[in-house]
């Protein structure tokens, strides 16, 4: 009887475990479709159009800052002008924690961010009659332009530049180059927004009707894979070259001293997509995707991510400075962003592999 | 301790279920149709799913893959500089992967900043190696950039006409028909002298086809078509430069270098102008535009060897919708269209001791690995070693669907010449011919089937 009572028990629990796993199975499909597509239409409407337009409106203002600086060559205008550039890095370097679509298809990147800069290509240039005009900075190659040759001549070599000391032929050139990276971060603003290019239809189409994303998984895949990607390039390239060179002008904002700012702002890209914030907006992010089926994975990786971007204030220095005199910090806070990619690329990826169906 | 016995019946059962579930999911036959890679089979169809790293390494070879990963996306910048040092003075682009998008395919043009197409030159005859002849005061490769002050070698022109035709349906299909001219020549060139343009290809896999045993592709050839059926492959021998030996040639375009080690200095020395102890001297030298720098070798042994195992360990993607009947049926259509005579669905991967995770893997590349006379509207008449001048390489098919979500929007065959794949297949000739002529009778239904299995790879 006992036995037999045990294999009824049994029976009924699988049963209602079955049962049980189908309907919630049905029912959470039809809940999770909706928040899906809610998060991707945030994404682009909170965190993807806004940090581009941010872009090139704060491109728009480095512009003016240049041209400023240009007619007037004070140490103050010098001074505005690069405040102007590392303002424009902070929404450039928060995109880059979701690097995927006409960013790359187009290769805004390289044109606005290569690195490193070509000094004797660029010594070059500067001493020859190259016009400069923006159609001739636009057909040079992309280490000779860009964010990285912009802060080369308005911070100069250790960023002891003055406004003095920025010859004529350096103004023109700093003129077209502001003008350039406008124009790129106004096609990127325009690739992404519905009067343009309209890749945001591309994303929030995902799976129904959009020809780059097959599925909503597809799309989430792209994300998180590039949240991942953009760990991994902080600190096994951009922290690490330079700390094991033991040489600080292998940063990547070696000359403005950004290159922590720079870091920062990659991880709090990467916060930005997945919470849904920018700028203090928010919407409805990937955590909440998350915490409904794994609450536990959706604070672990908010604990990470946090973790990481307040990990940057123990390196009290330039990390120009730092990768010579706080290596311990500068480590730990590879640690921390290389424990934040594990997550990523491991429990991020399989989760949107498992509950993402279409 | 009922309890437990309970707990544990339960989770047999659950066990049970969930491994009866797996099994449904896969297929009957021993391996699973979705894996092209083999072990290294990564599920992702976005637009990096090139740029995945092999799995089931260790923390050291992670770390070396990552190295690699970012030489492949720094860009050189002229010497002497401080990082990335020796670009030029003579090169076709500043990186690798502003040719190698993404690890994908190029873009099929030349001269602009993010051109992945390059042209091969040489004259009639060949090296001491057996290899193409080299033209005095440009070598066997034009560089078609130089650092500021110098004077590249040339510009390359590409013009096309345009050409349309019918298949059996009635669906209407255009051909553009590439020529390349030479224009703004540094130095006249004395000889006689033929082209031959390459775009860049794809990353994926490439470990992987270097550990299939020569056996097995050399098995696969059939030189004197003693079969009958019309169709050849030949393995091409060419002079590997860092082994300095004559090895069976895998990669390329017409399979004109033997491993990755020599495909990755060769890029280097001749797409970027840069020196490795393999390839010391620049390409520029004995031409003006030669630096005379003493700083040979510029790229360390370290760094070649990094983005020689990265190039080695990048999954392939896996299939997608295998499944799905359409696909399925163009499967068939494939093999009954003998495309999969050359197109090759599977190899296995010999053993390479020091690293387990590429050996012994069931792959489905959809190569043979061997060259064919593919007919004279494809050629560029440019013997290279065995190769003659109709000759190609079986391109590898796998990751072939995903082309267009790489690399918006896909080109495809040698100088990507073709943008869609029905134009691809419809380039087809010489020992293709009959099979290209299967794909235009199709009817509708099918042509799209065989299209969609194509797109599933």
């Amino acid at each position: 009887m006992k036995n037999n009572l045990l294999s009824l028990l049994t029976c009924a629990a699988v049963l209602a475990f079955s049962s049980c796993s189908k309907s919630s199975k049905d029912d959470v499909q039809t809940t999770d479709a909706t928040l899906e597509t809610k998060v991707i239409t945030d994404f682009t409407s909170v965190v993807a159009n806004p940090d581009y337009t941010d872009l090139q409106a704060k491109a728009s203002l480095l512009n003016t800052a240049v041209t400023t600086l240009v007619a007037t060559p004070t140490d103050a205008n010098l001074l505005a002008a690069q405040t102007a550039w590392k303002n424009t890095r902070a929404p450039w370097e928060a995109c880059e924690g979701f690097l995927f679509g006409p960013v790359e298809d187009f290769n805004y990147d390289p044109t606005m961010d290569s690195w490193p800069v070509d000094k004797n290509e660029l010594d070059a240039i500067l001493a020859s009659n190259n016009a400069l005009g923006v159609t001739d900075v636009n057909a040079l190659q992309d280490t000779q332009k860009g964010f990285h040759a912009i802060e080369y001549i308005i911070f100069g070599l250790g960023g002891t530049q003055k406004a003095a000391n920025i010859t004529a032929r350096e103004k023109i050139y700093l003129t077209s180059l502001t003008q350039s990276l406008y124009n790129t971060a106004t096609q990127l603003q325009n690739s992404w927004s519905a009067s343009g290019g309209n890749y945001t239809k591309q994303v929030t189409t995902a799976g129904s009707g959009s020809t780059v994303f097959a599925s909503r998984k597809d799309l989430f895949i792209a994300l998180v894979g590039s949240m991942a990607d953009i760990c991994n390039e902080v600190s096994t390239s951009k922290m690490q070259t330079p700390l094991v060179a033991q040489d600080s002008l292998q940063d990547e904002s070696a000359f403005s001293h950004n290159s922590i700012a720079d870091f920062k702002n990659n991880i709090t890209g990467i916060y930005n997509a997945y919470m849904c914030t920018y700028n203090g907006a928010t919407g409805t992010g990937l955590n909440q995707l998350v915490a409904a089926k794994n609450a536990a994975l959706d604070l672990k990786l908010r604990t990470q991510m946090q973790a990481a971007i307040a990990s940057f204030s123990t390196i009290t220095t330039t990390y120009e400075k730092a990768i010579y005199t706080n290596q311990s910090q500068v480590k730990a806070v590879q640690a921390a962003i290389n424990t934040l990619h594990d997550s990523l690329d491991g429990d991020l990826t399989t989760f949107v592999n498992t509950n993402i169906k279409d | 301790m009922r309890k437990i016995k309970v707990i544990g019946i339960l989770l047999l059962l659950v066990v049970l279920m969930v491994q009866c579930q797996k099994s449904s999911v896969l297929p009957a036959e021993d391996y699973d149709d979705r894996l092209s890679g083999g072990g290294e089979t990564v599920f992702n169809a976005t637009s990096h799913a090139f740029s995945q790293m092999f799995t089931g390494m260790g923390t050291y070879d992670n770390y070396v893959h990552s190295l690699g990963d970012d030489v492949f996306s720094r860009s050189f910048v002229s010497a002497p500089a401080p990082i990335n040092s020796g670009l030029g003075a003579l090169y076709n682009n500043v990186s690798c992967i502003s040719c190698h998008h993404n690890d994908g395919i190029g873009l099929p043009t030349a001269g602009e900043l993010q051109s992945s197409l390059l042209v091969r030159i040489s004259q009639p005859g060949t090296d001491a190696n057996g290899g193409p002849l080299a033209v005095p005061g440009y070598g066997v490769q034009l560089q078609d950039k130089a650092v500021f002050g110098k004077l590249p070698e040339c510009k390359v022109n590409i013009s096309y006409t345009y050409n349309t035709y019918t298949l059996d349906d009635g669906t209407t299909y255009e051909l553009r028909t590439p020529t390349y001219t030479l224009s703004n020549l540094y130095t006249p060139i004395a000889s006689s002298y033929m082209l031959s343009p390459r775009l860049a290809p794809p990353m994926i896999g490439l470990g992987l086809l270097e550990t299939i045993p020569e056996s097995q592709i050399v098995a696969g050839a059939d030189p004197n078509d003693s079969n009958g059926d019309g169709i050849k492959g030949r393995a091409n021998y060419v002079w590997d430069v860092n082994t300095k030996t004559r090895l069976l040639g895998r990669f390329g375009w017409k399979a004109n270098t033997a491993t990755v080690i020599t495909q990755v200095v060769s890029a280097f020395n001749q797409d970027m102008g840069l020196t490795t102890s393999i390839l010391p001297v620049e390409n520029s030298f004995g031409q003006p535009q030669y630096d005379g720098l003493k700083d040979d070798p510029e790229v360390a042994d370290t760094i070649v060897n990094a983005v020689k195992f990265y190039a080695q360990t990048l999954c392939v993607p896996a299939r997608r919708n295998t499944t799905n009947a359409t696909i399925k049926r163009g499967e068939q259509l494939f093999a009954l269209g003998k495309c999969v005579n050359c197109h090759k669905q599977t190899f296995t991967t010999g053993v390479d001791v020091s690293r387990p995770y590429i050996s012994s893997q069931v792959i489905h590349p959809y190569t043979d690995m061997l060259v064919h006379d593919m007919g004279a509207g494809l050629a560029d008449n440019r013997p290279d070693y065995l190769a003659g001048g109709q000759d190609w390489r079986t391109a590898p098919l796998w990751g072939l669907g995903l082309f267009e979500t790489i690399n918006s929007p896909g080109y495809y065959l040698h100088d990507g010449r073709a943008r869609t794949l029905t134009e691809a297949i419809m380039w087809h000739g010489g020992e293709a011919e009959a099979s290209k002529a299967y794909f235009s009778h199709l009817s509708t239904a099918d042509r799209n089937a065989l299209l969609a299995f194509l797109k599933s790879l």
